[in-house]
């Protein structure tokens, strides 16, 4: 017999979670924006702007589409990456990621950007056309490095679970702390440059030469769709990361410390998260873009060419 | 009871020739005949262990028995392996018939026949016990696939296919018969192969036979012609069915015949032997190759021609590992690939016949036309690209936990980066002929073509809900390879590694879902037409001819990146072949001189040899 109340309860806590994931994505919005401002020696908009945003764009009274088709775009990207954060392990804290393992959330993590697809190209806007196959390239490039990176964890783990690997990193034994993985962490934080889109690798929106690419026809409650599925975006794929390298931020043991230690292992998550994406501010801002071309040869050439030592290393480790 | 069917199969065969002129009553008949071998393999489902509804077993084939012909006799036999391919084939095959009766229409008897024929030669390839069966059907198969590919008219795909088509004939007739010469027998029961060298050669030769039907690299080069020159139910059936006879008869030499001990007796590394590595190397690189390839490519056929390639070589990783979570991923990725592709190039062929076009970028905007094809072919893209949404995730799934459980570590990021580069052609696919500027005022497809395409759609989801039911079919095979089933119930699967709960990403699919469209319904929104976009309405009449479906091309930087690797492809690979082979057959035309003193020669050294031969030994 299905226990209801115990269901409805980790149906709320996903609730909450998922609500503080979006609210996190919002304040990321206006943090960006006010670290490049603060960079490029601008005063910027208010913190509290990706708030503003949203809820402006979602209080539209005129909303335009172009059709079902068009539709999809709003209701798979804002599903898809919700899903997405359900199955990762967030500050320890697994909601369904003990029901699917890594490949499933890579997989996830294209419904998203494939719906996104879907509706930007039912657009027709040729620019929306152009934005969405400089993404996809971006996509196909930086996840070499990436999986790379991922299945030497995997193999080194010996579990293919991102729970798994954040349990197998408790106690601080970050995977950082290895020199191996160290340097998989700057592969990984360089494809996870790519996977934000921040510049050098905004190939993808490039609002100087394709109008924002895919997002070019988007305006109203679509637009805010789209806006929030970036921000969640960013929480999904620091999470991905901080999941992977720093053992998720979990610091005190749930068993040890009970109530205590979810308090503390959120705070050390949502700081860390807030690194990386911090790192990721800094490197946007200062840099210019890439063409599409050489985005692919630097992750095909160089990112990966660490990754390949990387799954070396680890072939004559499982090899003794 | 069994040559029952194959006759009637024969006769019909004939008949359609006589209805030549009669396209849809000769479809309507053979669709109706073609329903046969799917009503034998629901009769065979309780001997399999798989329970179905008294009502769908209407055959009663309960037992096989030995048929004389003539002087030989056909030993058929049913196995769960033979089992399992032919539900596959033969509940494809009849909505690819279904589907011709509103799309053939010139010589449409010589079609069905052939049709028929190859589901003939299916059916005995599937059903043999013995390597001369097996032969005799695979030749009637391949012969009736050539007399389809010679209704295409393109020479290319014709003598490729026939070259190609010989030396797998050869490879494969060779390969038994040195099985014979080490075993005695020709039933594969009864072989019990010694691990020698010899053996090794020829269970090479079979795989590599073999290799040719399932377009592994770089025996491939027939499919592209193939598949992209010849009528599209044809092609589904071809892709999506007889590409798997090539797997089928992989798995029955290299596990059923051979066995894994055997195999392992030539090496192993990390336990999988060094036969099945080499395969699984193989298939990983078919499947980057193929991927890439297709990604490249602006005719529809040619790119689902190489994405069905590519799609293939995860078959080989799985059966090339060869462990049973391996096994049952191969075998769940044939079912998708027979299911996805089937339905792609079918609903190709729908565009084909309501805008007579192949080219992706003559393409564009038939999503809103065509409803029901797009979501059709989305359904199908979706179980192609491993999108959760369908069953294609959990056979690449299967197959990544395969590789990540015995530590490959160069395979298994190949296997990924491949599957990224799916998404790449997957929405070129969706953007270049359903999305984008509507640029033809056509109808949605024939009822008869849309029955056919969502039928054939219907597997991909019963098997997101079920993929333990998969495992339940691969389990008799497994055990009799003397390996056991991986640990399933009928939503989660369970490995060393990680679960898949498929119930837990339907049910946040459908919450998640929900959340969004909570979201997206509290403003009203308003549609309007396609050129009320950044153009305002008012499309400049300058640019009347100037399309802006920006297809063209559309890769154009993968190209200029990838193209240069892989420009000098496989055909450059066999020419060289040919050429050594022109210049070795020019070396063995100078020994007939036409002289008789030199012939008078050749036989006198010969008797020399001999003579010094024996007295030596």
């Amino acid at each position: 017999m299905v226990d209801f109340f115990a269901l409805g309860e980790q149906i709320l806590v996903m609730a909450f979670l998922v609500t503080l994931g979006y609210a996190i994505g919002m304040f990321f919005n206006g943090f960006a924006r006010k670290i490049t401002a603060r960079i490029h020696n601008r005063v910027g908009p208010p913190i509290y702007q990706g708030y503003i945003d949203v809820f402006k764009l979602f209080g539209k009274k005129t909303n335009i589409s172009h059709g079902w088709i068009f539709d999809l775009a709003a209701l798979f990207s804002i599903a898809g990456i919700t899903l997405v954060f359900l199955f990762l392990p967030v500050a320890g804290f697994s909601m369904l990621s003990t029901d699917g393992d890594l490949f499933l959330i890579l997989y996830l993590l294209a419904i998203p950007a494939l719906g996104f697809a879907l509706g930007a190209g039912a657009s027709g806007n040729p620019n929306a056309a152009v934005g969405i196959m400089r993404a996809l390239m971006t996509m196909l490039a930086y996840e070499l490095p990436l999986v790379m990176v991922i299945v030497a964890m995997m193999v080194h783990y010996n579990t293919t679970s991102l729970a798994g690997i954040v349990a197998a990193q408790s106690n601080m034994h970050w995977a950082i702390f290895l020199p191996v993985f160290l340097i998989g962490a700057i592969v990984a934080d360089m494809a996870l440059q790519g996977m934000l889109m921040e510049k050098p690798f905004d190939i993808p929106i490039a609002p100087h030469e394709i109008a924002t690419g895919p997002m070019v026809e988007f305006g109203g409650k679509h637009l805010g769709a789209l806006m929030l599925y970036k921000m969640m975006g960013i929480v999904v794929e620091t999470t991905l990361f901080v999941d992977l390298f720093l053992g998720g931020g979990v610091i005190l043991s749930v068993a040890q410390y009970g109530w205590l230690a979810y308090v503390v292992n959120f705070l050390v998550w949502f700081g860390l998260i807030t690194f990386v994406f911090f790192l990721a501010l800094l490197i946007n801002a200062v840099f210019p873009r890439f063409r599409i071309e050489q985005a692919l040869k630097f992750y095909w050439k160089y990112d990966a060419l660490v990754a390949l030592l990387i799954l070396i290393w680890i072939f004559v480790e499982v090899s003794t | 009871m069994i040559v029952e069917v194959l006759a009637i199969l024969l006769g019909t065969a004939f008949l359609m020739l006589a209805l030549n002129k009669f396209p849809k009553i000769a479809g309507t008949i053979a669709f109706f005949v073609s329903l046969l071998p799917f009503l034998a393999v629901l009769s065979w489902a309780g001997q399999m262990g798989i329970n179905i509804p008294s009502y769908l077993n209407l055959l009663h084939f309960e037992s096989m028995a030995t048929y004389n012909l003539g002087a030989g006799s056909l030993l058929l036999e049913i196995t769960p392996l033979g089992w399992f391919f032919l539900l596959l084939l033969a509940s494809l095959f009849p909505m690819v018939m279904l589907y011709s009766v509103s799309f053939v229409r010139e010589n449409a008897g010589g079609f069905y026949a052939a049709m028929l024929m190859t589901m003939l030669g299916t059916f005995g390839i599937i059903l043999a016990k013995d390597m001369l069966t097996f032969f005799l059907f695979w030749e009637i198969m391949s012969w009736s696939i050539f007399a389809l590919v010679l209704r295409g008219h393109d020479r290319r795909a014709i003598v490729s296919y026939l070259a190609f088509g010989s030396m797998s004939a050869m490879l494969i007739l060779f390969g038994f018969m040195i099985l014979y010469y080490d075993t005695d027998t020709l039933l594969f029961a009864h072989m019990h192969l010694a691990p020698t060298r010899l053996n090794l050669v020829a269970l090479s030769m079979i795989v590599a036979g073999f290799a040719v039907k399932g377009a592994l690299m770089p025996m491939h080069v027939w499919a592209p012609h193939a598949y992209s020159k010849s009528e599209e139910p044809f092609v589904a059936f071809l892709s999506g069915g007889l590409s798997k006879l090539g797997y089928f008869g992989m798995m029955l030499f290299m596990y059923s015949v051979a066995g894994m001990g055997l195999l392992a007796s030539w090496g192993t590394f990390r336990d999988v032997s060094w036969f099945g590595y080499s395969l699984a190397v193989v298939g990983a690189f078919t499947a980057f190759a193929g991927t890439i390839l297709a990604v490249m490519q602006d005719d529809l056929r040619k790119l689902l021609a190489y994405s069905s390639i590519g799609q293939l070589g995860y078959i080989a990783i799985g059966m090339g590992i060869g462990t049973p979570l391996a096994i049952t991923g191969a075998l769940f990725q044939a079912l998708n690939h027979t299911f996805f592709k089937a339905v792609l190039f079918l609903a190709a062929g729908a565009v084909y016949y309501r805008t007579g076009k192949w080219k992706i970028s003559e393409l564009g905007g038939l999503g809103y036309r065509m409803p029901f094809t797009f979501l059709a072919s989305l359904f199908a893209i979706f179980a192609l690209a491993g999108i959760p949404i369908t069953s294609g995730f959990a056979a690449k799934w299967l197959l990544y936990e395969a590789a990540i459980e015995k530590k490959f570590l160069f395979v298994t990021p190949i296997m990924l980066i491949a599957g990224v580069g799916a998404f790449l052609y997957a929405y070129k696919i969706l953007y270049g002929v359903f999305l984008g500027e509507p640029r033809y005022d056509v109808k949605e497809a024939p009822l008869g073509q849309l029955v056919a395409m969502w039928i054939l759609v219907l597997p991909l989801v019963i098997f997101l809900v079920f993929p333990g039911w998969v495992a339940d079919m691969a389990a008799p095979i497994l055990k009799e390879y003397g390996m056991q089933a991986i640990p399933h119930t009928p939503f989660v699967i369970t490995t060393s590694l990680g679960v898949y709960n498929t119930l837990a990403v339907i049910f946040g699919i459908i919450g998640t879902l929900l959340l969004a469209l909570v979201l997206y319904k509290w403003k009203p929104q308003e549609v309007v037409p396609h050129e009320d976009n950044y153009l305002a309405g008012e499309p400049p009449e300058l640019y009347e001819n100037i399309s802006m479906h920006a297809a063209y091309k559309y890769y154009e930087p993968f190209e200029e990146v990838f193209l240069p690797y892989f420009r000098s492809g496989a055909e450059k690979l066999w020419e060289v072949v040919l050429y050594a082979g022109e210049i070795l057959g020019t070396g063995a035309r100078k020994i007939y001189t036409g002289m008789v003193e030199d012939y008078t020669m050749y036989i006198l050294l010969f008797f020399i040899i001999l003579i010094g031969w024996w007295l030596l030994w």
